[in-house]
């Protein structure tokens, strides 16, 4: 069996490493949303090229994943230097020159007042109040009460069968359920990012303001989840269409 | 009216425009993106064959758009809502004025919204004064993320835009429009960010605020906001045509409404000449609530339902009253010019109340 060469470097690494880079508006990953047109290999300098839905798509947003692909690539030991290219954007000259000298937001544009960071988190916010959703379904499922659901901390849990199912201590850890791991892995990682469930103790849930869960506030607070759930597939909608509108004009003009 | 097997639903069609993106109206390179942008929007959720050309779409003329609203009887009134955007178009995209030339043609079809900037300051009050006195408007229109010379945007609930709010109570001027859709520019802020329709709403409850496109991307802060303030409303341009090509998500997008708002502040609007009342109506009207939706939310969308969403809720904020008009349209210069006499002369409940 041959190995991979011997710098390490693969396409599917790099793929990996973009994999971990969202639509910070849909929350989902770039390479999952087929953002990624092509990857090259050149020693240690790795080139992306990143197509979005929309030549409107915000430019806040186009940023925000065009240099979380550089960040993330840049990341692999292997490489020294990432490049990345937006095509097809209204400011993919701004936003290509700007990611790819290292240059802030406000730099990169003199039309902007700001960095993004307020965006961010408030998209932040929105994916994880939907995550926590997920999460909050599958301890539904698995026949746990609200008041128990709103009190639990994450010394509460506990990782069983290798990585894909977690135990649930209950009443002094008397009790133990066991859930799948998948969602209330995606929820804290969410949560754990924007600093709110830091220490053992902290509760795993929380109002979509960052607060601990008033237990006769729950159903209104889980609503709220499936609303930003809502929220974020129908615009993934909307983006969906107009890719497929401007991949038919595309075709259309190329005939 | 809509015939929805053999009820009729009288058809408010709450928000549409007359436009003019000609290239010869185009001063800014914002303007032309403005309208390929819209231009997408059409495309992607309109049937492949009732797509417009671009060409078609800059400016179709009043002509067209008496013929697209009402010779079918889609719709049996609009609402006009301006978008003035003249740091983009010479002209002005779709002002009080240019959609005036429709309203007062057919007073008794539509109805005429103004607009108003708070950057325009003491000249803009007056200007508002002078449009109420010229058209005796009931509402407005604004579009918080309008740029003008260095600035890029403003809030309903800066200083200045109260004092404008509190021109519209002066003035009976009572709902206020605000279009909070999708980001574009500015580029850093969130311009139809909906956060300042709470503190007005709230700050002002005798005012109606419509959130218009239901401030998606935002559905979520703005069903929150509009389930704590009763005088907000919710404006369906945009969602609505997902009916005809992601009915699941029009099925989501509606339970969610119908579960924070109820079915009394949702309002339909095509966003006419983005898409068609022409097919869209039927769409939405022929659109069905997914069982599991149902289920979740327990909410309908049943005849009576859609009877307020497609129109009796616009009704109620315009003082319509919907059995008066139509009596008025067995003979008015529409339903003469498309034959539909017969069509208004058919309604049973309102000849029982001649």
């Amino acid at each position: 069996m041959t190995g991979p060469p011997s710098d390490g470097l693969t396409r599917e690494a790099v793929r990996d490493r973009l994999d971990r880079v969202t639509d910070p508006e849909l929350d989902r990953s770039i390479v999952a949303l087929e953002y990624i047109d092509g990857i090259e290999l050149d020693a240690g300098t790795v080139t992306v090229h990143l197509t979005l839905p929309t030549a409107w798509c915000s430019p806040a947003f186009a940023w925000m994943m065009a240099a979380d692909s550089r960040t993330e690539v840049e990341e692999l030991p292997a490489v020294e230097r990432a490049r990345i290219y937006l095509h097809e954007h209204m400011h993919e000259i701004e936003i290509n020159r700007g990611v790819n000298a290292g240059r802030s937001f406000p730099e990169a544009f003199p039309d902007a007042e700001d960095t993004v960071d307020a965006v961010r988190a408030e998209l932040d916010r929105k994916a994880r109040t939907a995550r926590q959703y997920d999460a909050v379904e599958a301890l539904l499922e698995a026949g746990l009460e609200s008041e128990t659901i709103v009190s639990l901390r994450p010394r509460d849990l506990e990782r069983i069968d290798g990585d894909d199912r977690l135990s649930i201590y209950l009443a002094d850890r008397a009790i133990a359920v066991s859930v799948s791991a998948e969602p209330i892995d995606r929820y804290l990682e969410k949560a754990r990012e924007t600093g709110l469930v830091d220490a053992e103790t902290d509760p795993l849930f929380l109002t979509p303001e960052g607060e601990p869960i008033d237990p006769d506030e729950f159903e209104l607070v889980h609503r709220r989840g499936r609303l930003a759930q809502v929220n974020m597939s129908s615009q993934g909608g909307i983006c969906d269409g107009l890719r497929e509108s401007r991949e038919r004009r595309l075709e259309v003009a190329n005939d | 009216m809509y015939d929805h097997n053999g009820e009729e639903i009288f058809v408010i069609d709450g928000h549409v425009h007359l436009w003019d993106a000609t290239e010869g109206n185009i001063t800014h390179e914002g303007g032309e993106e403005f309208i390929q942008c819209f231009y997408d929007y059409h495309t992607t959720f309109t049937p492949e064959e009732r797509q417009w050309s671009i060409e078609e779409y800059r400016k179709y003329g009043a002509e067209r758009m008496v013929e697209d609203l009402f010779e079918n009887a889609a719709a049996d009134m609009a609402i006009f809502q301006p978008t003035y955007l003249t740091d983009f178009y010479g002209e002005g995209f779709n002002t009080t004025e240019q959609n005036a030339e429709l309203a007062t043609e057919y007073p008794e079809r539509f109805v005429l919204n103004g607009s108003f900037d708070p950057r325009d300051g003491e000249a803009g009050l007056e200007h508002l004064e002078e449009l109420n006195d010229t058209y005796d408007l009931q509402g407005v229109k604004v579009y918080t993320a309008e740029w003008r010379d260095e600035s890029k945007g403003w809030r309903l609930d800066d200083e200045a835009a109260f004092e404008y709010l509190e021109k519209c109570e002066e003035l009976g001027i009572e709902n206020i429009h605000a279009h909070k859709g999708p980001t574009i520019r500015p580029l850093n802020r969130d311009a139809f960010d909906v956060a300042d329709i709470d503190d007005a709403a709230s700050s002002f409850p005798d005012l109606n605020f419509v959130v218009e496109h239901v401030g998606l991307p935002r559905l979520d802060d703005f069903c929150w906001i509009a389930a704590q303030e009763p005088n907000v409303y919710g404006g369906l341009a945009v969602a609505a045509p997902f009916a005809q090509n992601r009915p699941g998500k029009f099925s989501e997008i509606l339970s969610e409404l119908l579960w924070w708002l109820g079915e009394d502040r949702v309002l339909f609007g095509s966003d006419y000449a983005i898409w068609n009342p022409d097919w869209l109506v039927e769409a939405v009207l022929e659109a069905e609530l997914t069982q599991e939706d149902r289920m979740e939310y327990g909410v309908e969308w049943d005849l009576e339902t859609k009877r307020k969403v497609m129109g009796e809720n616009a009704a109620e904020l315009y003082d319509i009253d919907i059995d008066e008009k139509k009596r008025q349209f067995r003979e008015d210069e529409i339903s003469e010019q498309f034959g539909l006499e017969d069509h208004y002369a058919s309604d049973a409940p309102a000849a029982a109340d001649d």
